[in-house]
């Protein structure tokens, strides 16, 4: 068991009769990048401001590195944070900037430079140190509040949705140069973020947010692979939806019965007869009538460049099939033609469905 | 395409700089021609050109004095209504956005009354018989009343009274616009309230106290009625000179005070810009 840099103990945020955060657990590892990836109101930035202390918890305890920091402000917490609009001080240089925290620690000058200028190289700004925020193109002034806010070396890095202002080349880029940072520097982190993508590509360890509350925790593969709910289904990436009936459970997979269809699917623990599961389009196959279980036909075919997605309808209601562009029989297919489609036993999952959770 | 579009607005902005140009820089031109020459019993001014204006303006102790004072008067006043404004500003910069919006009403609404008006309300508190005197006297504080009323004081607080709103709404706009981020920034990096407030938010309010310092002091120069009224013959400042100079009918004398005032605007609003430094925070444009 390694040191946990941040732990949440069952904390809540009410505004009025608003629930922001309800009940929030969590447990950061040192070293790890923890990302609350959820739709927009979810409650991931509160919780991410309730870390840094520009919020109180309604109820319940926030620790950094094992101490109750609740009456703790910002100020005194052994935290940074990077905004999304970076926040850079506009009346200081790169160079002062990235000194504030050291001067605010009262760091001697000589030591204060040195930590500058290797902040500077760490971010690929060597020689930018006399340079005014405004004369910074976005990706730069980027790694100039990241410099900023590691140069202090916090318990913590908070990281609020701090690519969400660049492109999407710049951004891919960023991700990679963020986490190679981290690793390198071995910084603790909570990325705050409503790019699946990202939160898949940058974390240790991801919390999906729905409402408030934590919907589900783990590893990117683990929450991609084994949605437990619909929701987390659904938001990571797209899923193909059945609702059916349990015939038969045998070692972890259940038989499931839609609308004529005979399925499989991992059954870890599910209750009750009536289902639903998901299929990843990536995991579901196409192939000529007959190829595969179950018959359909094709509505509408779109080119993706790498891949190609599928359209189909079926009696159990639409699939959706993704295909490598590489794969054979390619371009055999027509709207309206008459497949096949199906997937493995394991490709299935059974979730929760939205409607009947809280 | 973009002729045309240039075209255009340079169509837009010619009768308003039609206008200025007739009824502003011609007669400031002419203006400056009449400073440069001597006054005349029968003439609006003299033939011969001349500097004998400046030069006594600027040497004799009489008006050196009165530029003095214009200047201290100035000063405190624009030092004073930052330190009672910028609190006011900061904490109305704060409140919610209704609340807001009342505070700024309120604030206004002095402004509704004329100067007139106000300056005789000072003029019956600070009087020999005014609210102050006869209240201390009653009280047996003091048996002869204080010369309150005629002294810069007077004018400094009268001043003040009026000046003191534009200040606040200048700050307080400038406030309200800054993105609560920066702060929270400076929190996160380990700055506590006061450090947060002089090394972030007070610099980047300087568009606000920089816009505040000149309206308050632009409106200190060419305040008349207040000074007038509540400042009497002893604490004149160099705006009444210009209007004694008028009624007196030295026209030339008039206009090189006026153009000594404009100097003065000038250059102090050159030194305020050069001392705050409000384009500094200004980001986006270059």
């Amino acid at each position: 068991m390694s040191d946990i840099d941040v732990r949440l103990d069952n904390v809540s945020k009410e505004y009025g009769a608003v629930k922001a955060v309800d009940s929030v657990s969590l447990a950061i590892e040192r070293g790890t990048i923890y990302s609350l990836l959820g739709p927009s109101g979810c409650g991931k930035t509160t919780t991410l401001r309730l870390i840094a202390g520009f919020e109180q918890p309604s109820s319940g305890e926030v620790l950094i590195r094992g101490t109750r920091v609740n009456d703790v402000p910002p100020y005194k917490r052994d935290i940074s944070i990077v905004f999304q609009s970076y926040a850079l001080f506009p009346h200081l240089t790169v160079g002062d900037n990235i000194a504030f925290g050291l001067r605010m620690r009262r760091v001697p000058r000589a030591e204060r430079d040195k930590a500058v200028a290797e902040a500077l190289n760490m971010v690929k700004l060597g020689g930018y140190a006399d340079r005014y925020p405004r004369q910074l193109s976005g990706g730069q002034q980027q790694r100039v509040a990241l410099a900023r806010a590691i140069v202090i070396k916090p318990a913590v890095l908070l990281l609020d949705e701090p690519l969400g202002a660049l492109d999407k080349m710049l951004r891919e880029e960023m991700q990679v140069e963020l986490r190679q940072l981290q690793q390198r520097l071995g910084i603790t982190a909570v990325f705050v973020t409503h790019d699946q993508e990202e939160a898949l590509t940058l974390s240790d360890r991801v919390a999906v947010m729905r409402n408030g509350r934590l919907e589900q925790v783990g590893a990117p593969r683990e929450i991609y692979e084994r949605p437990r709910t619909e929701f987390v289904a659904g938001f990571l990436g797209a899923s193909n939806f059945f609702d059916g009936r349990v015939v038969a459970r045998r070692e972890g997979i259940a038989e499931i019965e839609i609308k004529g269809w005979r399925v499989q699917a991992r059954d870890e623990g599910s209750a009750g007869e009536r289902v639903r599961i998901a299929v990843r389009p990536e995991r579901t196959w196409i192939g000529a009538p007959g190829e595969f279980p179950h018959a359909a036909r094709v509505r509408e075919i779109i080119y993706r460049g790498s891949s190609t997605h599928y359209y189909l309808e079926s009696e159990a209601g639409p699939v959706l099939v993704y295909r490598q562009n590489d794969a054979p029989g390619q371009g055999a297919w027509q709207p309206g033609s008459a497949v096949s489609c199906g997937w493995a036993p394991e490709s299935g999952v059974i979730v929760a469905p939205v409607d009947l959770q809280s | 395409m973009i002729a045309k579009r240039a075209l255009w607005s340079w169509g837009l902005i010619a009768p308003p700089f039609a206008i200025s140009v007739l009824l502003f820089v011609g007669p400031l031109l002419y203006l400056f021609y009449v400073s440069l020459h001597g006054t005349s019993s029968s003439q609006l001014y003299d033939s011969e050109w001349t500097l004998a204006n400046y030069e006594q303006v600027f040497s004799d102790p009489f008006y050196l004095v009165i530029i003095r004072r214009t200047l201290i008067t100035a000063a405190i006043i624009l030092l004073l209504s930052l330190l009672i404004g910028y609190p006011v500003a900061y904490r109305i910069a704060r409140m919610p956005v209704r609340r807001r919006t009342i505070a700024m009403l309120l604030l206004l609404f002095p402004l509704m009354v004329s100067n007139v008006v106000r300056a005789y309300g000072w003029v019956a508190i600070l009087g020999r018989r005014g609210v102050i005197n006869t209240t201390l006297r009653d009280a047996g504080v003091i048996d002869v009343p204080m010369a309150l009323l005629y002294t810069p004081d007077a004018v400094v607080i009268g001043l003040l009274t009026i000046l003191l709103p534009y200040m606040v709404i200048s700050i307080t706009n400038a406030l309200v616009g800054l993105d609560p981020r920066y702060e929270e920034a400076a929190q996160a990096l380990g700055a506590g309230p006061i450090r947060t407030f002089f090394h972030v938010t007070l610099p980047l309010s300087s568009p606000g106290v920089a816009s505040g310092l000149l309206l308050v002091f632009l409106l200190t120069l060419s305040a008349y009625v207040t000074i007038a009224v509540l400042g009497g013959p002893q604490s004149k400042l160099l705006v009444s000179l210009v209007y004694d100079s008028v009624v007196s009918f030295q026209w030339p004398m008039a206009a090189a005070l006026a153009f000594t005032l404009l100097l003065i605007a000038l250059a102090i609003s050159g030194l305020i810009m050069a001392l705050i430094r409000p384009g500094r925070v200004q980001a986006g444009r270059r």
